[in-house]
């Protein structure tokens, strides 16, 4: 009985071992967590974004605002870009990345163009968009998880 | 007319001493992720505040011993040890995120390199200090702190569903960790130790009697009812802007969105403004706190008004707790994450400075006829329960939150 049982817990082990060599350090709740951020920074971003727009804002605010929130969508892009993904997710993730990158770049040119209000307004659309992609992969990956 | 401005001043003192970095962070968190559903614990915790402070400032003035005077008497020298530590470790913290606080302001305004700031900043405030009487300071503080009343005119503007902002005063409970993360966060924000160690040593700084318990009375509920307005308008303006677009305001400067979205360059200058004088007050309390509580727990001489000749250890603890603090946020932490800690740490100590407080004010062959009646006594120690709770569960909160991450 008791030889039974430990082989029992050894194939469990074997098996769990497997399940998580193959799993990757990303799993889809980490990835959605990371994509909800990112499309949290979009938001704020098309905020700042429209004060520009507006010219309803001042430069030094918006310019260190961009260098701050910018630096975390490229945190947040490092960060998934290093994660080693769970195989069905790595599409989304590559995604993210990308929309990560996107997200960054924007916020870059507010930081150069910080009282024109044409830039403002493009970056403000742009940053809109950025968030509906990343809320688009989110929505993805907790759908399927249903 | 004398007695209505003096009170009108104090009011606006502690109006000034009620709003610092630890509430703008937690109320305008809480608004974005919880929309108005966490209004009733700002107000709790700003009626908490107002107890707390009425019986510091009246056992003050009516025994001429300030908190932690109180304290040693009360617990002894060991267990008296023990909440000097908590509480000088909470204020160091305290110091270190408002430093950060108001370096990230002029960062926002000026556009430099942000270690210049924080030294700027603690210069500034030694300069402040230095310059100003107390009163002076208070004032200073208090008149521009408000400035943020420019979050009030924000809601009017912004027009939100009001019965949705009303049932946000009525306790609900959502079951997840996060949330009862920032009810513990909002509350504990309101009631910050520093703010009631720095009003009792404050009324004995301007050396106020029995004369003074009607000013005291109205000072600690006129004045943090208006700082609860404010930190409530933080909630509603971040619920009404935030929660709807999915903002997560990690950034001090996210604060001041709403304001700019309202009223463009002027609304958006007003909120800084107001951070930037709400957070240097605090600054100072927070220091001053700081050594107040070790001089007056050592029997150093202490207090604005003796001056750094005739307070000389307890003027140099002042400026070693202001270079302390200095030096932890040029670590480069994040005064935000400073911040956050500090607030779950202080609930954490504020049994070990409320409890003596308590029990002196209602002890009669010390207060004679001004001890707790029974309301004040009924209050006190509803209070003193709901905190011994929070403070149990405030660190595992923390850990169990990522220190609100989700």
């Amino acid at each position: 009985m008791r030889r039974i049982a430990l082989s029992r817990i050894a194939c469990a082990g074997a098996v769990l071992v497997v399940a998580i060599a193959g799993c990757g350090d990303l799993s889809r709740g980490e990835l959605s967590r990371g994509v909800e951020s990112l499309s949290a920074i979009a938001a704020q971003g098309e905020l700042i974004a429209s004060g520009v727009a507006r010219d309803a804002t001042k430069s030094t605010y918006t310019r260190v605002m961009a260098k701050t929130m910018g630096g975390e969508a490229e945190h947040e892009a490092e960060k998934l870009a290093d994660a080693e993904p769970e195989e069905a997710v790595a599409g989304e993730r590559h995604a993210a990345v990308l929309v990560a990158e996107e997200i960054a770049e924007l916020y870059s040119q507010l930081q150069i163009f910080p009282g024109d209000e044409h830039h403002g307004a493009v970056v403000q659309k742009h940053m809109e968009a950025a968030k509906e992609k990343a809320d688009a992969i989110a929505e993805r990956l907790t759908g399927e998880e249903q | 007319m004398k007695a209505i401005l003096k009170i009108a001043l104090g009011v606006i003192a502690a109006l000034g001493g009620f709003l610092d970095i630890g509430d703008i962070v937690f109320n305008t968190q809480a608004g974005a992720l919880y929309r108005y559903d966490l209004l009733w614990a700002v107000a709790l915790g700003t009626l908490g505040i107002a107890v707390y402070a009425e019986m510091c400032g009246r056992v003050a003035a009516v025994t001429q011993r300030p908190v932690f005077d109180v304290i040693r008497m009360r617990l002894g020298f060991g267990p008296g040890l023990v909440a000097l530590v908590a509480s000088t470790f909470v204020n160091l913290l305290t110091v270190a995120a408002e430093l950060g606080g108001l370096a990230i302001v002029l960062t926002l305004l000026f556009d430099a390199a942000f270690s210049l700031f924080v030294v700027l900043a603690a210069i500034g405030i030694v300069i402040a200090v230095a310059l100003l009487p107390f009163g002076g300071i208070e004032r200073v503080f208090g008149y521009g702190g408000l400035m943020m009343l420019v979050f009030v005119a924000v809601i009017f503007h912004q027009d939100p569903d009001w019965t949705a902002v009303g049932n946000g005063f009525i306790p609900s409970f959502s079951g997840s960790a996060l949330y009862f993360y920032f009810v513990v966060g909002v509350f504990a924000a309101a009631l910050m130790p520093y703010e009631v160690h720095f009003y009792s040593s404050g009324a004995i700084e301007e050396g106020w009697t029995t004369e003074n318990l009607k000013e005291n009375r109205l000072n600690a509920i006129v004045g943090y009812a208006l700082g609860g307005i404010l930190a409530c308008a933080l909630v509603i303006v971040s619920g009404y802007l935030f929660h709807p677009l999915g903002v997560e305001p990690t950034d001090l400067g996210t604060a001041a969105l709403p304001a700019q979205g309202a009223f463009g360059e002027t609304g958006l200058l007003l909120a800084l403004g107001g951070i930037l004088f709400c957070v240097g007050g605090a600054a100072i309390d927070s220091s001053f706190a700081a050594s107040y509580n070790l001089s007056q727990f050592l029997g150093w001489e202490w207090g604005r008004y003796r001056g750094p000749e005739k307070a000389p250890r307890s003027t140099a603890s002042w400026l070693l707790f202001l270079f302390l603090g200095l030096l932890i946020v040029l670590t480069g932490i994040n005064p935000v994450e400073i911040t956050e800690y500090s607030v779950v740490f202080a609930v954490v100590a504020l049994p070990m400075t409320y409890l003596p407080i308590l029990m002196i004010a209602g002890d009669r062959s010390f207060m004679g006829e001004h001890a707790n009646g029974r309301i004040s006594a009924a209050f006190g120690w509803l209070y003193f329960a709901l905190i011994v709770v929070l403070a149990i569960v405030a660190v595992p909160l923390l850990l169990a939150t990522n220190g609100g991450g989700g």
